[in-house]
């Protein structure tokens, strides 16, 4: 197990490599001048030289992946070209925000989307199997924009039960968090519903209920641990989004975190700034995977890590 | 201009302060007196006693929080973040919108577009390169350090800095910098006579900033400014808030707000719901079509004015369709500039009457509703006497039957409704038989395509801001010329001997009336040429809870007084 986790950690460098090297190089590939973006329309043209050449845009492109490697390694993500804050820092300001709001967003999904779909496929083709089947697939539908702006005018605009947006107390956390785990619950649900009913349909399933068992120890112990893990890896793959930012429902919901860092880094061509959430994302989904792949042992003791 | 000779700047030791060592009291008690009858060390348990200290914390607790609940925030939501809080470094509106309450320029202009003094009480041109202003006497900035003509110097002198020159530089113009005179009298020195000379100290870039803190702090100057202003800095958490507070020590009096508290809200539909819901009190670039339901609600204001930024449907000369003046007049007829403000801007603009906005100096109406009223047919006719005919399409075509198209390069995503201001054109000139064909990029490449060496497009749309709300920012830059792209902005390569001349002399001049005539000609001329058809004039307004007063809304976008305003309840 443990020289596994190693393994894949070793596993994990070339693709961070790979990723600084795509990110370097995209923005060869983008269009616009960011020198002359960053100083504004009314620049001369030897302060956009200048700007070019202090952030090394002059340079051949291996020369700044090189570089950027070098820098990386040593913690150092650089200076953002907007506010001249080392981008560590920003991100250490922004990750945390987005973290509290996706874990929240994935607690919701597990203890609403895995009862919901249990709850379908233990009755199928019941009222309660079709109501949830129904709600689900419209909140799968319902873009978060929407939903999210439906939820601020009915519980913060008329019943003032919570703010409209922002960060900073716990109830700031409710509206976005929802929000954003609606969809997610909605793929659960019907994830959970579908796996469930086809491990009912498994032989082990008629020889547990022969031998007696209560319906109960049925449900949580054999189909339940044998529905999960294609459950988890979905949930694996959820989790990896919405850390990576939630751009719309942060955007929504005024909330400020790596979605909303993403998009500002990408408008004001903030180079430094964009490769460091690209590589800290990358970092995440690697790290998320690596969980989601630890996981199946607990619910499958056949798994073998070597 | 060579800046490189610059005078030492400050010494640093001039900001310490020498504290005299306060003398023992005479007063004092000895320490210790032998014989003296020792106090018990607790006094007797009286039940009461406790009570009553319990009841006289409770009555300083319900005290506290009575002045907890008469802190007056004023919350204030805008749709994006600054950059920067270092006004050398962001010159944008919503950067503005905040350093301008903590830093302050030597004069300003005021809502009625008079200019008022802030950290100078006295100016004047004591030759044609020289103003002379005289300083404040016995302010300090929000750390301390006092203000005098010093820190003024080190503010214009930060700005020129070679290594990393301030981004309002490219503004200023012909400006030499800042010459002391004595503790408080300084020059503002050109290098050449420079009318708009006045206006450039106005612009809110050039709020004195504490030389000691900006020393200190370097590039974290940005992240939280110190200046004189009638607020401070207090917090800035990114995309979040920022928060500033009342200055007491300030020289114009003490605001009538506690705190300031800048909320970036990018949502439209969002910021307008916080306004209702009562979380926010002010609402910065509000949604037009939400406009006319808050004005009826009396809960809410709306507060506004025309702005200085015109968008305008701009000729590129050197391409031979629009070279010829009868084309472009064909496309003023051809457009319904009312229909536009009305239908698609909704209260977000108003209807341009120049080149330039009604609020900025020089502005002279160019009477295009007269001149050019919206009819179709006159446009074809236009086209007709220019050569072209009706094709069997409909669209106009010339002696070799190509059909009449021009290339639009528009605005988007830059200014109110670009882009559907953009789709709107296309429909009114296929209307007049000239076909449209644009291209659509994202800003930066929009932007790119304009600033290039040649313009490969017919027609390109634009917002332009005059920022100094002197005509001579937009005027000289646009129109003398010379002045072409990469290294200025007459993109439309207009080329009028007569202008160029008005232009220069107006420049050069200080005598107000002077100037103002000149740059009537200018607009009278250019009405004529018609290298650029105004189509809409920047609106600028505010979103406020009833309960805000004193807000009056700025014709600069840039500017935002809010020293004045209250909140009653």
């Amino acid at each position: 197990m443990f020289s596994y986790l190693i393994r894949r950690i070793f596993i994990a460098v070339p693709l961070l490599l790979g990723v600084v090297f795509i990110v370097t190089a995209s923005f060869d590939l983008i269009p616009g001048d960011p020198a002359a973006l960053i100083l504004g329309e009314f620049a001369s043209e030897s302060a956009v030289a200048e700007l070019r050449e202090e952030l090394g845009l002059d340079r051949p492109l291996l020369v700044r992946y090189v570089d950027t490697v070098v820098n990386v390694v040593q913690g150092d993500l650089g200076r953002s070209l907007s506010d001249r804050r080392p981008v560590a820092t920003i991100l250490g300001e922004t990750f945390p925000l987005t973290a509290q709001l996706a874990g929240t967003a994935i607690a919701l999904v597990l203890i609403i989307g895995i009862p919901l779909g249990l709850a379908a496929a233990t009755r199928p083709g019941s009222t309660v199997d079709n109501v949830i089947r129904v709600v689900s697939l419209a909140g799968l539908s319902m873009p978060v924009f929407w939903t999210g702006l439906v939820f601020m005018v009915i519980f913060s605009v008329n019943l003032g039960w919570t703010p409209v947006s922002g960060v900073g107390t716990w109830q700031h956390l409710i509206l976005p968090s929802v929000t954003l785990a609606l969809p997610s619950i909605a793929v659960i649900a019907r994830m959970t519903r579908s796996t469930v009913l086809e491990v009912l349909r498994e032989d082990f399933i008629r020889t547990a209920r022969a031998k007696g068992i209560s319906e109960r120890s049925l449900l949580w112990k054999h189909m339940l641990r044998n529905a999960m893990i294609p459950i988890i890896t979905v949930l694996g793959l959820q989790l990896g989004q919405m850390l990576g930012g939630a751009v719309l429902t942060e955007t929504v919901f005024a909330w400020p975190g790596v979605g909303r860092l993403t998009v500002f880094a990408i408008f004001n061509r903030d180079y430094p700034l964009m490769q460091g959430v690209v590589m800290v994302l990358a970092m995440v989904y690697v790290g998320v995977n690596l969980l989601v792949d630890l996981s199946y042992g607990l619910f499958d003791p056949r798994v073998r890590y070597a | 201009m060579d800046v490189a000779e610059k005078e030492v700047l400050l010494d640093p030791n001039r900001t310490d302060r020498v504290v005299p060592a306060r003398p023992a009291s005479p007063h004092r008690p000895p320490a210790d007196v032998p014989g003296a009858p020792t106090p018990p060390p607790f006094p007797e348990e009286n039940p009461l006693r406790n009570l009553r200290t319990v009841f006289a914390a409770l009555v300083v607790l319900a005290l506290l929080a009575g002045v907890g609940l008469a802190q007056k925030t004023l919350t204030i939501a805008r749709p994006t973040d600054p950059v920067s809080l270092d006004p050398h470094f962001e010159t944008t509106a919503p950067g503005s919108w905040v350093f301008s309450q903590i830093l302050e320029p030597l004069i300003t202009v005021n809502q009625q577009m008079e200019i008022e003094g802030r950290l100078a009480t006295d100016w004047e041109f004591i030759d044609d390169t020289r103003l002379r202003f005289t300083l404040r006497q016995g302010v300090t900035f929000h750390d301390g350090t006092p203000f005098n003509a010093e820190a003024v110097k080190y503010t214009w002198d930060r700005a020129w800095d070679e290594d990393r020159p301030g981004r309002w530089k490219s503004l200023a113009g012909p400006v030499e910098g800042i010459e002391i005179v004595d503790e408080f009298t300084v020059d503002l020195v050109a290098r050449q006579p420079y009318g708009p000379l006045l206006l450039t100290a106005t612009m809110p870039y050039t709020g004195v900033v504490s030389p000691t803190a900006a020393e200190e702090m370097g590039d974290e100057f940005g992240r939280g400014p110190v200046g004189t202003g009638p607020f401070s800095f207090v917090e800035w958490r990114s995309n979040d808030r920022i928060t500033l507070e009342a200055n007491d020590d300030y020289w114009g009096g003490r605001p009538n707000l506690d705190r300031v508290v800048f909320r970036t809200i990018p949502e439209e539909g969002a910021r307008m719901l916080s306004l209702r819901a009562g979380e926010v009190d002010m609402v910065l670039m509000p949604t037009p079509s939400d406009l006319p339901g808050l004005e009826a609600d009396p809960n809410f204001t709306v507060e506004g004015a025309p702005g200085v930024g015109v968008f305008y449907l701009a000729f590129n000369l050197e391409r031979e369709a629009v070279s010829d003046v009868r084309v472009r007049q064909a496309v003023a007829h051809a457009i319904d500039r009312e229909l536009i403000v009305e239908a698609i801007l909704e209260g977000g603009g108003v209807l341009a009457t120049s080149v330039i906005g009604e609020p900025v100096f020089g502005y002279k109406d160019m009477r295009l509703l007269e001149r050019y009223p919206y009819d179709p047919e006159r446009a074809r006719e236009l086209l007709e006497e220019a050569g072209y005919s009706r094709g069997s399409d409909g669209f106009m075509v010339d002696e070799n039957g190509e059909r009449l198209t021009l290339e639009l390069l528009p605005s988007n995503g830059r200014s109110l409704k670009d882009r559907e201001i953009a789709e709107t054109l296309q429909e009114f000139l296929r209307q007049a038989g000239i076909d449209v064909e644009m291209d659509i990029f994202e800003w930066a490449t929009t932007f790119e395509l304009m600033r290039g060496a040649t313009l490969e497009y017919d027609l390109n749309s634009f917002t332009w801001f005059t920022t100094t709300a002197d005509a001579d920012y937009t005027m000289y830059s646009n129109y003398v010329s010379t002045e072409t792209p990469p290294e200025s902005w007459n993109r439309w390569r207009y080329a009028n001997d007569d202008v160029d001349e008005w232009l220069k002399a107006a420049r050069a001049s200080l005598d107000l009336d002077e100037r103002e005539e000149l740059y009537g000609m200018v607009q009278d001329q250019l009405a004529v040429d018609l290298p650029a058809i105004p189509l809409y004039g920047s609106y600028e307004v505010a979103a406020l809870d009833a309960s805000v007063e004193g807000f009056v809304a700025h014709p600069i976008q840039y500017l935002l007084n809010l020293h004045p305003v209250d909140i009653v309840d």
